[in-house]
């Protein structure tokens, strides 16, 4: 009988039982198997006897007859281990400046890999803390308009709470919240009752009673539900009542705000600190009872609330979001219709409600306009692509450079081959070593990450922490060093491993392997890569240097903003003219509105007077101001003459921006009526100056005189001892208001700091191209090594011949600067691409010059020719004996 | 008491081997088992038995000589030791007193 003529059984099965069983017992089994299926085929037929084979060996997968999972073979001793581990140190020790080269370069990588994933998780976890996460959203309207510049935004009119509480029975509760600068939300001056000291705090917002049910906030006094429920109660962070009220329950404690003493705060409770959320405030004050002025609760013609709410289990939220365009309909459309307003076309055209799930609004908000703080998707991909990619780098230079010195180990592999070594045992060998070297490296690398970290947070602008003290960090990290180890190790295990006894014994270094075009395209790779991350940081430093220097229409020089000047109250005028007699003092201004960002904004819609009800108005800002505000400030003015207090009719006056003549299409705006709310005269025309940041083309502007705008006072110093005059400008103010300390800052700063995106920007690329550039030069030195080795004979029967040490530098040189140059040409049009689309994002931007690349790429090609020049030094000036002697 | 408390499958394979003297491999067990009592077992669970039944020590095992069928592969067959039965011979023993303790009564007629 011929074992052919029967029909087999599925061969995969057989070789997946042949793999997992134990050695010993395969043979049997698998005949008792065959001899079951053929049994089996006779009686059942051959389909059914092959389900039941595979229901045979599932069956046999069961612990005691799988092959027991071993890593290490059983001859592994630690006799062994130790013995490998003491030639590894040996052969760390010999190479001492190589070793340090390949452990350092190494625990770098791990360092930036460490803090870039500790960033990429730390920027996870934002909003994802809550119990009910897939049932709490926010509401956001939509819009399909292209001539807006947002897609989503989440601010309705006040009525909307009520509504989504009392109409829609899926939604479980909801609530408002303002969290932007706007009456009390924002920043105030914050005293006890029975304290006369003022505090500047900030992080105030309004909320409904609702929100803390919603946001899930824990309460450390009081209770959620009560605490602002009443009219005039306001709830602590725990962080502020730990500051104001240590060690006690502040809970019934009066607070007062911007000494108002007509409107008193009651603390109804300690909340827990907020973190980790799109979300920030220490502060929330009660909406219970709050107007903000006549009739504001029922009127639509006003987005101030965000929205939050919790829909019941199982809503449809599609079919949510559709039954909402009710409010559209019901309200919004008919205010605007009600008024006349021309926008109610659009609104009715582009306009719907989404609601977007919590835990996805502080990363998935990219082109909402909001006023959290977000993350950005794309760039914690980016990131978490630049830390994994950070990480292979690090692991195919250590590859390099444990390779690129095979040569002297090649001796070892063919002795121990020779003295009975296997193969494994040499796979292992290596293995450990390199496992010792990543765990070496990973130590160092936590321990550079540790130090670093400070610096890495002011770069980030976080405030991220070591998990040290939690459970799993040291197992990852543990488990981390053997996979790197083992990564790293893999190839130039099985490389050196490979090596022929004979062929290394008898003197000559393996020529087999020339792999160098693999370690040519890497090192092509990274100076791709380094080349693009040094022009992006050049690129990012001019336009920082071009903005910084812009002529932007007013003087930010020597202007000191004295905040919070409001609680002065009626005392302002004096104090003004007390800071103007100063002899250090040019002039002194105040106003609400400054050209800095932080400071108020109004939009309003403006219209040629007459014509609001038969055209779209013009979207732009209303800004309260000094009579003196525009000379002091010294914006240019074009046109008419500026406010007076003399002037009766003033108080109807405004000044406006070009822009604003322009949209509003006013050739010759003296004296012509504008409408917003009521008619001003056009007195004058300022020349436009840069108020928001310069991502933003200027708006239009109409300035109004206000003596009650006063929440700024800012006083231009006159050239000289700047801190004597601050110092003198302090006093004045101590005296109106010794209770409450002076808060200022200089324009400038402020200016500055608007910027601070693109400082932040540029440091991050100026951190990343000089980590690529480390790292490139890494795997040059690699290269450069690796080659030097290779070609020692070649330079040295050269030199032997005649060949100058010149001539040879350059031989072993120009290689690598080929290969610096293909990367230059690839890089500059990739960079250039790059920094173009980001420079889309000003309206005001340089033209990248060629400067930018020719330096770039002398800067790369530089550092490149230094770190191989080191071995082509070496080896030119090298006695060529010391490489013939094999011969 | 002896620690060699067989478990009922134990049993059942420990006698099967002992009726097949010399000729107790795996699949012979198994159709052995079959045809006497009407128990299906499927390769796995009469394995896992009769190596640690060998671990244990009531069973030894060789293989036989390679044949043509069975893919050639060699069979394994297993032979009783005097541990395995002595441990037979207890638990029939206990089983007996067990039987022989059951008062006259106690099953009715």
């Amino acid at each position: 009988m011929k074992i052919t003529d029967h029909p087999s059984p599925p061969k995969w099965l057989l070789r997946f039982f042949r793999w997992f069983c134990q050695a010993d017992y395969v043979e049997d089994i698998e005949g008792d198997l065959l001899e079951r299926f053929a049994m089996q085929t006779g009686e059942l037929g051959l389909a059914k006897a092959k389900r039941k084979f595979a229901l045979e060996v599932m069956k046999l997968f069961r612990p005691s007859l799988i092959r027991p999972i071993q890593l290490l073979p059983n001859h592994y001793h630690p006799a062994m281990l130790q013995s490998n581990l003491k030639t590894g140190f040996r052969n760390l020790l010999k190479n001492k400046g190589y070793s340090s080269i390949k452990i350092g370069g190494f625990a770098i990588g791990v360092a930036a890999f460490l803090l870039l994933a500790l960033f990429v998780q730390d920027e996870l976890k934002h909003d994802q803390h809550y119990i009910h996460k897939d049932r709490v959203y926010r509401l956001l309207n939509a819009s399909t308009n292209p001539e807006f510049q947002f897609k989503r935004w989440p601010s309705f009119s006040a009525q909307i709470g009520q509504l989504l509480n009392e109409d829609y029975p899926e939604i479980e509760t909801a609530g408002r919240l303002i969290v932007r600068d706007w009456y009390l939300a924002g920043d105030n001056q914050f005293r006890k009752a029975t304290d006369k000291q003022n505090n500047y705090e900030t992080g105030f917002a309004y909320a409904d009673p609702e929100m803390l049910d919603i946001l899930e906030i824990q309460m450390v006094y009081g209770k959620p539900e009560h605490a602002l429920s009443q009219p005039n109660s306001i709830v602590l962070s725990r962080e502020k009542a730990d500051i104001y009220f240590p060690g006690e329950n502040p809970v019934g404690k009066t607070i007062i705000l911007n000494e108002d003493y007509e409107r008193q705060f009651v603390i109804g409770g300690v909340m827990e600190n907020i973190t980790s959320s799109h979300l920030s405030f220490d502060f929330l004050l009660t909406l219970i009872d709050v107007e903000f002025w006549r009739g504001e609760q029922t009127d639509w013609c006003c987005q101030n609330y965000d929205v939050y709410l919790r829909v019941k289990p199982g809503t449809d939220i599609p079919a949510l979001e559709e039954k909402l365009l009710a409010v559209k309909e019901d309200y919004i459309l008919r205010n605007l219709i009600d008024n006349e307003n021309q926008f109610a076309e659009i609104v009715k055209k582009h306009r719907t409600f989404e609601l977007q799930p919590i835990n996805d609004i502080y990363l998935k908000s990219a082109g909402y306009f909001d006023n959290h703080q977000h993350g950005d998707f794309k760039m914690v991909q980016l990131i978490a692509a630049i830390a994994l990619f950070i990480l292979l780098l690090a692991c195919t230079n250590f590859i390099n450079l444990y390779t690129a010195k095979s040569a002297n180990r090649a001796k070892e592999v063919g002795v121990r081959k020779v003295a009975g070594s296997f193969r494994g045992d040499l796979v292992r060998q290596f293995l450990t070593e390199s496992i010792m070297y990543s765990s070496i490296s990973v130590v160092l690398g936590v321990a550079l990450a540790l130090v670093s970290i400070p610096y890495f947070n002011e770069l980030a602008g976080k405030s991220l922490v070591f998990p040290v003290a939690q459970w799993w960090f040291v197992p990852a990290l543990t488990v981390l060093a053997v996979l790197i180890g083992l990564l790293a190790g893999l190839y130039p295990a099985f490389y050196l491993s490979a090596f022929k006894p004979i062929n290394v014994l008898k003197g000559g270094t393996s020529k087999g392997v020339k792999n160098s075009k693999l370690r040519s395209s890497m090192v092509v790779f990274q100076f791709t890569t380094s080349t693009i991350l040094v022009v992006c940081a050049l690129v990012v430093y001019d336009q920082m240097q071009f903005i910084l220097h812009k002529k932007i229409g007013f003087d930010k020089e020597r202007m000191m903003m004295i905040h919070g000047a409001h609680t002065l109250l009626d005392k302002t005028d004096t104090f003004k003219e007390e800071l103007e007699r100063l002899p250090m003092v040019e002039s002194v201004t105040n106003s609400n509105y400054f050209p800095v960002e932080g400071t108020s904004r109004d939009n309003n819609e403006f219209w040629i007077d007459g014509q609001q009800k038969t055209v779209k108005g013009v979207s732009g800002q209303a800004w309260w101001v000094a009579d003196n505000y525009i000379p002091s400030m010294k914006i240019n003015l074009l046109e008419g003459r500026v406010f007076s207090k003399e002037i009766a009719g003033d108080s109807a006056a405004t000044i406006i921006n070009q822009t604003m003549a322009r949209k509003l299409g006013l050739e010759d705006p003296l004296n012509q009526k504008i409408r917003s709310w009521r008619t001003w005269n056009i007195i004058g025309m300022v020349e436009d100056f840069h108020f928001d940041n310069m991502k933003h083309d200027i708006r239009p502007l109409a300035m109004f005189m206000s003596r009650r705008n006063t929440a700024i006072v800012a006083a231009r110093i006159k050239t000289g001892n700047v801190s004597e005059a601050v110092a003198s400008i302090a006093n004045v103010w101590n005296k109106f208001l010794p209770n409450q300390p002076i808060r200022y800052e200089f324009l400038e700063e402020s200016y500055a700091n608007m910027y601070e995106d693109i400082q932040r920007t540029g440091n991050v690329f100026t951190a990343c191209a000089v980590l690529a550039i480390l790292i490139a030069c890494l795997g040059l030195f690699g290269l450069s090594t690796f080659m030097a080795e290779q070609r020692s004979k070649e330079i040295s029967v050269r030199k032997i011949l005649g060949a100058s040490e010149r001539s040879l530098f350059q031989l072993l040189t120009v290689n690598y600067l080929k290969l610096v140059l293909i990367s230059l040409i690839i890089a500059i049009p990739i960079s250039w691409y790059l920094m173009q689309e980001w420079l889309t994002s000003y309206t005001y931007r340089i033209d990248m010059a060629w400067r930018v690349f020719a330096l770039a790429g002398t800067l790369v090609a530089g550092i490149a020719l230094l770190t191989v020049s080191r071995q082509a030094l070496r080896l030119s000036f090298a006695n060529p004996a010391v490489f013939l002697k094999d011969e | 008491m002896s620690k060699s408390r067989l478990g009922e499958l134990e049993e059942v394979v420990l006698l099967t081997v002992a009726i097949l003297y010399g000729k107790a491999y795996g699949i012979a067990i198994a159709n052995e088992m079959e045809e006497r009592i009407g128990r299906k077992i499927s390769i796995g669970s009469l394995q896992v038995v009769l190596r640690r039944m060998e671990n244990k020590g009531y069973l030894t095992s060789e293989f036989g000589e390679a044949t043509n069928v069975r893919g050639g592969k060699r069979k394994r067959y297993f032979t009783l030791t005097n541990f395995g039965k002595q441990a037979l011979e207890n638990t029939k023993n206990q089983r007996l007193s067990l039987w022989e303790a059951i008062p006259k009564t106690a099953f009715g007629n």
